[in-house]
């Protein structure tokens, strides 16, 4: 009866454990395939490939659009962040600890942006910025990309400081620290991996950002993503895997980097 | 009042106060920019699809509402999340199941690898199948090879890769979803069932399914609702014959710059999105007062 039992516990867990190897398999797939598409040699998309090669690496920067539109991408990221920290920080510590049903109901709206799609919001934005006189231009893009930003900062801020004990401010408030410094000695230090990660977030969505960016596209305003669309709808050659390489490259590191900051840090506190 | 009327102990204590709890005050340039950038630019857009060049109209919503054509988009739109929600799920839960219950020092690398694909752009992923599901890709020689096809099939404008192409997409939310729930169940409940004589199978439908059903619809909600806004993959891998209502606005907005219709077809989108949010709040307020 109990080595029956055993058997079949196994039996399950392998089963599922067969199921789960092919979920990953499935998941990884056409990842791989795109990294390994980007070191081939010939002129078509072929897998697996016959010789390698890093001429689709040189075609990107041979290519001026995807080299100027990668440079686009990085400031509107870099910079929408900035922007959804400076706003969205203050308010994250205004709201995180409040109990008053309004703070919850401001932290709600902070995060609703999340769950609207974007296109609609992009649609919405073109007239309405247009309208405002902004045009198409870049800042109404940095605009644009605040709005989706502002959400992964303030949430993750929040998720810390509501962890951290309030003790620890009051503490530097009764030790004689005036507002400022408390707020740079001891509060900022504290949520420094909320901050981290939320702009680490905004800055991976904001460069594979379509829905929004495509509204707003001229020839200096294009991100990534629309030249990466507009030549895989007219042209079907490794060169797209191989920038889709190198961004994966760019948001690898950014994750090791910001993952260093934070355990440094954390540690250190 | 000046500085010298307040006394020093209440002053350090007045500031002590105020570092508890920084003034709600602090929150308004970010809610004053997402009102003016967000809330605001949305509700122009319903007003304006309410007015075309002669005024006042219904006309864009008669023709969403009462066109076979624009009424199939929308309830493709909803069936195609409908499909790839229950897809996600699916797939998601026993990967979820695998991960809390068996996966043990396998964690880490079980989350990295969920996590991996949300590092690469949808343009990869998407690009990546088209490759894989390509006339010469490896599906096909595959397929050939273990003599089940004669002929490559045109894979890449099937509607199904487009359901394999959302799912493989959204399916991490489902599984870190339901994960998150699944970890917080007792793995004794289910045992005491078992020793009370239920079956492996029945332990799990009837304790620890039922115990997991907030992961379940905080998953489905978020997978739902995602799948709602998205053209991406259907533009890239439906070749034309998926069409829901953010693949149409895209093609209207790049072909006919019909901004009307366009933007009635965005508030359609609008209050299947704010109906979503509705019900991920009543989720979250019903598990706050639970927890």
């Amino acid at each position: 009866m109990r080595a029956r039992r055993r058997r079949r516990t196994d039996w399950a867990k392998v089963g599922l454990g067969t199921f789960v190897v092919l979920f990953f398999l499935f998941v990884m797939a056409p990842i791989v395939v795109v990294v390994v598409v980007s070191f081939g040699e010939a002129e078509f998309i072929s897998f697996p490939i016959q010789s390698v090669s890093l001429r689709w690496y040189r075609r990107i920067v041979e290519y001026r659009p995807f080299i100027d539109s990668l440079l686009v991408s990085l400031q509107l990221a870099f910079s929408s962040a900035l922007l959804a920290c400076l706003l969205g920080i203050p308010a994250a510590l205004a709201l995180a600890r409040s109990q008053r049903p309004l703070a919850q109901a401001l932290a709600t709206f902070l995060l609703a942006p999340l769950s609207m799609p974007a296109i609609v919001l992009g649609f919405a934005l073109l007239y309405y910025l247009s309208a405002l006189g902004f045009g198409v231009s870049f800042d109404a893009l940095l605009v644009a990309h605040t709005v989706i930003a502002i959400p992964y900062v303030t949430r993750n801020v929040i998720a810390v400081y509501r962890a951290v004990p309030g003790d620890l401010e009051e503490a530097a408030a009764i030790l004689g620290a005036g507002r400022f410094e408390t707020f740079r000695l001891v509060t900022l230090p504290l949520i420094k991996p909320g901050v981290f990660a939320g702009s680490l977030f905004a800055i991976l969505i904001s460069l594979d950002n379509l829905p929004i960016s495509f509204f707003f596209g001229t020839s200096s305003t294009n991100t990534l993503p629309v030249v990466m669309l507009s030549y895989l709808q007219n042209q079907f050659d490794p060169s797209v895997a191989a920038v889709c390489t190198v961004q994966m490259a760019l948001a690898v590191v950014a994750l090791l980097v910001v993952e260093r900051i934070g355990d440094i840090r954390s540690a250190s506190v | 009042m000046t500085a010298g009327d307040i006394a020093a102990v209440p002053a350090r204590r007045r500031r002590a106060r105020r570092f508890v709890g920084l003034g709600l005050g602090w929150s308004l340039l970010a809610v004053g920019f997402l009102l003016a950038f967000f809330l605001l630019p949305l509700i122009d857009n319903g007003i304006k699809s309410f007015f075309g060049p002669d005024g006042f109209s219904t006309a864009p919503y008669r023709k969403l509402l009462s066109d076979p054509y624009y009424l199939a988009v929308t309830w493709r739109t909803l069936q195609v999340s409908a499909i790839v929600t229950v897809a996600s799920l699916l797939v998601g839960y026993p990967v979820a199941y695998f991960f809390v219950r068996y996966a043990g020092r396998w964690q880490t690398l079980m989350i990295m690898l969920l996590i991996a694909p949300l590092l690469t752009s949808i343009i990869m992923r998407t690009f990546g199948w088209q490759v894989l599901f390509a006339r010469r890709g490896v599906v096909n020689v595959v397929l050939r090879d273990l003599g089940i096809i004669e002929r490559p099939l045109n894979l890449v404008n099937d509607p199904a890769m487009v359901y394999v192409g959302l799912v493989h997409v959204l399916v991490p939310f489902m599984v870190l979803s339901i994960a998150a729930v699944l970890q917080r169940i007792d793995p004794r409940l289910e045992e005491s069932a078992m020793i009370l004589g239920a079956g492996r199978l029945r332990a799990f439908l009837s304790v620890t399914l039922p115990l997991s059903l907030d992961g379940v619809a905080t998953g489905c909600i978020l997978v739902f609702m995602l799948t709602n806004g998205s053209f991406i993959t259907m533009l890239l891998l439906g070749g034309g014959n998926v069409v829901t209502l953010p693949l149409l606005i895209y093609q209207q907005f790049n072909l006919t710059r019909d901004t009307a219709f366009a933007g009635a077809m965005g508030n359609v989108l609008l209050v299947f999105a704010v109906a979503c949010l509705f019900v991920q709040l009543r989720l979250i307020a019903r598990r706050g007062v639970k927890a």
